[in-house]
C-alpha cells in the first residue's frame, strides 16, 4: 500500500513538472535571461570594487540567471 | 645570477620567517623609491566634467580621454586636468554608446569599445562619428596597435571553454586573429577572476598582457597578436593572496596587479592592497619593471587609485571616487 502511494506521489510530481516547466520556459525568453546575465556580469567586472564584493555580485548574477531560466518571479 | 646562492638565500629567509618573494638576489640593483605629488586639477567646473564610472583612460600629445560607462560618454580633459568636452550619449545610434568600457586614441581619432551595442566606434577628435564595426561579443577594451591593427578584448562569458579573449581586427573591422583562450573550470565566478587581464601597448605595435591574478609573468605579443614570449617578474615583487567564495568552497587567488601601464620601455604595475576588512582593493603603490621583468623602482602615490596611465614623469589616474588625478613623480 505504502509502495503504491509513493509511486503515485512520484508520478504526480513528474506530471506537474512536465506540465509546469515547459510553460515557465515559454513564458520567459531564455536569450533575454542570458542578455541580462551578461549585463550584470560586465557591470560587476567594471566596478573596481574590492574582489570579495565583486565575487558576491557575480554570484548574485548567477543566481538571477538561474531564477530567470526557471521562470521564478523574484 | 647564481642559482645555488639564490636558493640558499631563500632557505635562510624561510628559516627567519621572511617570505621568499622579498629576497633580493645578489647582483640585483636596489629598488629605487619615488614619491608622487598631486598636481592641482580643474576638473570639477561643470556637471559634464564629473565622472560617474570612469573605466578606461588614454592620452595623446595634448589631451586625456576617459570612458565614462555610467554617463555613456567619453570625457576629454587637457593634460592639466581642465575639462574640455564630453562626447556621446546613451543610445544605439551613430555616436551613441551603451556602457563605453574602453577608449583609445590613434592618429587624431578616438576608438571606443561600445560594450552593450557590441561594436567598436571610431570618432574624430571633435566627436563627429566616422564609422563603426560590429563584434560578436561584448567588447571590453580597445587598443590601436597600428594604422590597420585594432585589438579588442573581452571578459569571457564564463559559459564556454572555447572562448578567446584577444581579437585582432583590421581598420575595416575584419577579424584577423583571435588569441588567449579563456580559463574555464565551470565556476563562472572563480573563472572571472582568472580571466581578468590588462593590455599595455608597446612602442612598435607589440603589446604586453598582464593577468590580474592568473600568473606572475608578463606576456609579450607581437603586432599580429602572436605570443613572442613570457617575461618572468622579479621575485622581490610579492603577490597578495585572497580567499574568494566559490563553488565547492573558498578558493585562493594570488593577486598580481590592479592596473598596469607601459611607458618608454617600462611596465608600471599598480599593486592591489588589503582593505580594512581583509578584502583586496586598489592600492597606492606602483612598481616599475624593466623590459626583462626586473623590479627597478617603487612609486608611492598620495591616494589609492583604480586606473592609471604613465606619461614620462606624470601619472594620470582615476581615484576611488572616480575623479581624475594627476601626479608628478619626484625622486
Amino acid at each position: 500500500m505504502k509502495k503504491v502511494f509513493l509511486l503515485a506521489l512520484a508520478g504526480l510530481v513528474l506530471l506537474s513538472s512536465a506540465l509546469v516547466f515547459p510553460l515557465a520556459l515559454s513564458a520567459h525568453n531564455v536569450n533575454e535571461c542570458y542578455r541580462d546575465y551578461q549585463v550584470c556580469r560586465e557591470r560587476a567586472l567594471n566596478l573596481d570594487a574590492p574582489w570579495t564584493k565583486v565575487a558576491l555580485v557575480l554570484t548574485v548574477c548567477d543566481i538571477a540567471l538561474g531564477k530567470c531560466i526557471l521562470g521564478f518571479n523574484v | 645570477m647564481n642559482l645555488i646562492w639564490r636558493q640558499a638565500l631563500i632557505l635562510l629567509a624561510l628559516a627567519s620567517g621572511i617570505p621568499p618573494s622579498a629576497v633580493a638576489a645578489p647582483g640585483d640593483p636596489p629598488i629605487r623609491r619615488y614619491v608622487a605629488e598631486a598636481v592641482a586639477t580643474e576638473s570639477g567646473q561643470s556637471d559634464d566634467a564629473c565622472l560617474a564610472m570612469a573605466v578606461s583612460l588614454a592620452f595623446d600629445a595634448d589631451r586625456i580621454y576617459i570612458a565614462d560607462a555610467q554617463d555613456c560618454a567619453v570625457k576629454i580633459f587637457s593634460k592639466k586636468g581642465r575639462f574640455e568636452a564630453a562626447i556621446g550619449r546613451k543610445g544605439s545610434g551613430p555616436g551613441e554608446f551603451s556602457f563605453p568600457s574602453g577608449v583609445a586614441v590613434f592618429g587624431g581619432r578616438i576608438f571606443v569599445a561600445d560594450k552593450f551595442n557590441h561594436r567598436v566606434q571610431v570618432l574624430e577628435a571633435s566627436g563627429r562619428y566616422l564609422r563603426s564595426f560590429g563584434v560578436p561579443f561584448a567588447p571590453d577594451k580597445v587598443f590601436v596597435l597600428g594604422a590597420d591593427r585594432i585589438l579588442v578584448t573581452n571578459n569571457g562569458t564564463g559559459r564556454s571553454g572555447a572562448e578567446k579573449l584577444l581579437h585582432l581586427f583590421n581598420a575595416k573591422g575584419d577579424l584577423l586573429r583571435e588569441e588567449m583562450p579563456a580559463y574555464f573550470s565551470g565556476d563562472p565566478v572563480f573563472d572571472a577572476f582568472r580571466n581578468m587581464f590588462l593590455v599595455n601597448p608597446g612602442p612598435g605595435g607589440d603589446f604586453f598582457v598582464v593577468y590580474r591574478s592568473r600568473e606572475r609573468s608578463i606576456l609579450h605579443y607581437g603586432l599580429d597578436a602572436v605570443l613572442l614570449g613570457r617575461i618572468p617578474v622579479d621575485e622581490r615583487y610579492a603577490r597578495k593572496s585572497l580567499s574568494l567564495p566559490a563553488k565547492g568552497g573558498p578558493k585562493e587567488v594570488e593577486a598580481f596587479c590592479w592596473d598596469s601601464a607601459y611607458d618608454r620601455g617600462r611596465l608600471y604595475i599598480l599593486a592591489p592592497a588589503y582593505t580594512g576588512e581583509g578584502d583586496l582593493g586598489p592600492g597606492d603603490q606602483v612598481f616599475v619593471f624593466d623590459g626583462a621583468g626586473r623590479l627597478e623602482a617603487r612609486i608611492d602615490l598620495p591616494a589609492r587609485v583604480t586606473r592609471l596611465a604613465v606619461d614620462g614623469g606624470r601619472i594620470y589616474a582615476i581615484d576611488r571616487a572616480s575623479e581624475l588625478r594627476i601626479f608628478r613623480v619626484a625622486p
